[in-house]
């Protein structure tokens, strides 16, 4: 979806980096199992997170396979097991929204390329719709409240937020256990929370150049395209206490075979992300991160 | 009950100090500043209370340095709406902070809704459900209307000095200290921890043992 709930890989365990590419392509395997090739192109970082955090603790099972991306040579793939499949459903879910709102949003051609990639990932659409009802009933009224706000031009950037936020939080839905079920629930919302305001502030100079509506342009009052520092201090002190929150469901969650790349995404990577969105670098460091991996 | 072993996620076989030290990392994983009015607050203190359990258990057993007993976390220090300060002016607020102390946030909102005169109490209190629901932004601006307003009130100062000092949470040692609000993270940090231990020993616990002493 948005790519910021990555671990920093400097700081992984080599045994724990090929488990987490297991899962990345797994994800996208997985994709193309159930949603046909289209879909893999939406695989990405956020929903690998959730497969990881959604596993129960058992030992991971891999085998190795080749893909379009690596064809000449088979990488570890975690095989298909309850948690991927979850994330692969609510990947087609979400992902076909998000391209429903740049058909509508971007302009051309962007908004043409949207357009396609709708129609063509409609069957795919349909069919995970099926396979998840509730997550995605919560998506379609979440994103249905989250546009009258945007019409509206909502000042307050929780309430908008909000809407993002229990779309994440509807997923701890289909966990058993009441107790996980609830810490899982104020986790996803935190990080809901704490995604939708990295993509406001990384969009916020775009959004006002082309007069669209972004939470952070109501709520403070940017000049250039950027925060005062004073007001950016407010927002990054609000993120750090839905990140304190993350935290704190997450050690009631118990731990799993991915505990540790899990906790290097919420400790290290959530923080490294959003430093690099307010100095301005997310772009460039995710490009950088793209080349240098073979993720 | 669970193998109090498995329980500290140490081997029967670990030393004194092993025991000793799994316990505290736990201990420190889930105190209740952590969970400073958190919806899981009960879920913490159910683990932490599991935790202790299992560590006395273990200490007993093995019936060494006689006494070794654990932290006592019942009186921490810190307040969350609803268990504190018995003003007793208005009996509906009362209820209300009942409300939110036991996450019932809808119906503490939908009574606050209700008054027609919004004073700092009510700030404070809306800010308390706005918190509650993970609401950060618009709680702080609550929680400052309220301070503002009654600036003598120590509850409602504390409430925008929490908020603006970035709060605490459990980061596991090793580097993992990452923060939000960009700068250095160790120094929020170290902190923190002096002002949780200062509250501990208030209460007759202790956070840092080679400050204070157990």
């Amino acid at each position: 979806m948005y790519g910021y709930v990555r671990p920093v890989k400097g700081e992984l365990k080599v045994s724990e980096l090929e488990r987490f590419r297991g899962v990345y392509c797994g994800l996208c395997h997985e994709l193309a199992r159930r949603y046909g090739f289209w879909s893999r192109f939406l695989v990405n970082y956020d929903f690998t997170f959730l497969a990881m955090l959604l596993a129960e603790d058992a030992p991971a099972r891999t085998c190795p396979r080749r893909c379009p991306a690596h064809p000449f040579h088979k990488t570890e793939c975690l095989e298909s097991c309850q948690s991927l499949q979850t994330a692969a459903d609510m990947t087609v879910v979400l992902g076909w929204w998000k391209l429903a709102d740049g058909a509508a949003d971007k302009s051309f051609p962007a908004s043409w390329a949207c357009r396609f990639a709708c129609r063509a990932l409609k069957g795919a659409y349909d069919r995970a719709v099926s396979r998840q009802p509730d997550f995605a009933a919560a998506v379609k009224e979440d994103l249905g409240a989250l546009q009258t706000l945007e019409k509206e031009k909502c000042p307050s950037l929780d309430a908008a937020a909000d809407k993002f936020a229990s779309i994440l939080r509807s997923i701890a839905g289909g966990i058993e256990d009441p107790a996980r079920q609830r810490a899982a629930g104020e986790l996803l919302y935190a990080l809901g929370r704490i995604i939708y305001i990295l993509d406001a502030a990384d969009d916020l100079a775009d959004d006002i150049r082309a007069d669209s509506y972004n939470p952070l342009r109501y709520r403070f009052a940017p000049v250039d395209g950027r925060l005062s520092p004073e007001d950016e201090k407010v927002l990054r002190t609000s993120m750090q206490h839905s990140h304190n929150a993350l935290v704190s469901a997450y050690a009631l969650m118990g731990e799993n075979v991915y505990t540790g790349i899990l906790s290097n995404t919420i400790y290290l990577g959530l923080p490294a992300a959003t430093q690099a969105v307010f100095a301005g670098t997310w772009n460039t460091s995710a490009k950088i991160h793209r080349k240098r991996s073979s993720i | 009950m669970n193998d109090p072993y498995s329980v500290l996620g140490v081997s029967p076989s670990a030393s004194d100090e092993e025991v000793k030290r799994a316990y505290r990392d736990l201990a420190r994983k889930y105190h209740p500043d952590n969970y400073h009015d958190n919806p899981l607050a009960d879920l913490a203190s159910e683990k932490m209370k599991e935790i202790n359990e299992a560590y006395d258990t273990i200490t007993k057993s093995r019936e060494q340095g006689g006494g070794a007993s654990s932290y006592s976390y019942g009186g921490s220090a810190y307040q969350s709406a609803g268990q504190s300060r018995s003003t007793g002016k208005n009996a509906q607020y009362v209820q209300i902070r009942n409300l939110i102390n036991a996450n019932n946030l809808a119906q503490a909102e939908a009574m606050l809704n209700a008054i027609g005169t919004h004073d700092a109490e009510w700030y404070y209190l809306m800010g308390s459900v706005y918190w509650r629901r993970g609401w950060m932004d618009q709680a702080g601006q609550y929680y400052r209307t309220a301070a503002t307003m009654d600036p003598g009130n120590p509850e409602y100062r504390n409430a925008v000095q929490y908020m603006n000092q970035g709060g605490q949470a459990y980061r596991p040692a090793g580097g993992m200290g990452g923060s939000m609000m960009g700068g250095d993270m160790a120094c929020n940090m170290c902190q923190n921890l002096i002002c949780a231990d200062c509250c501990c020993e208030m209460c007759g616990g202790n956070l840092i043992p080679c400050i204070g002493c157990r």
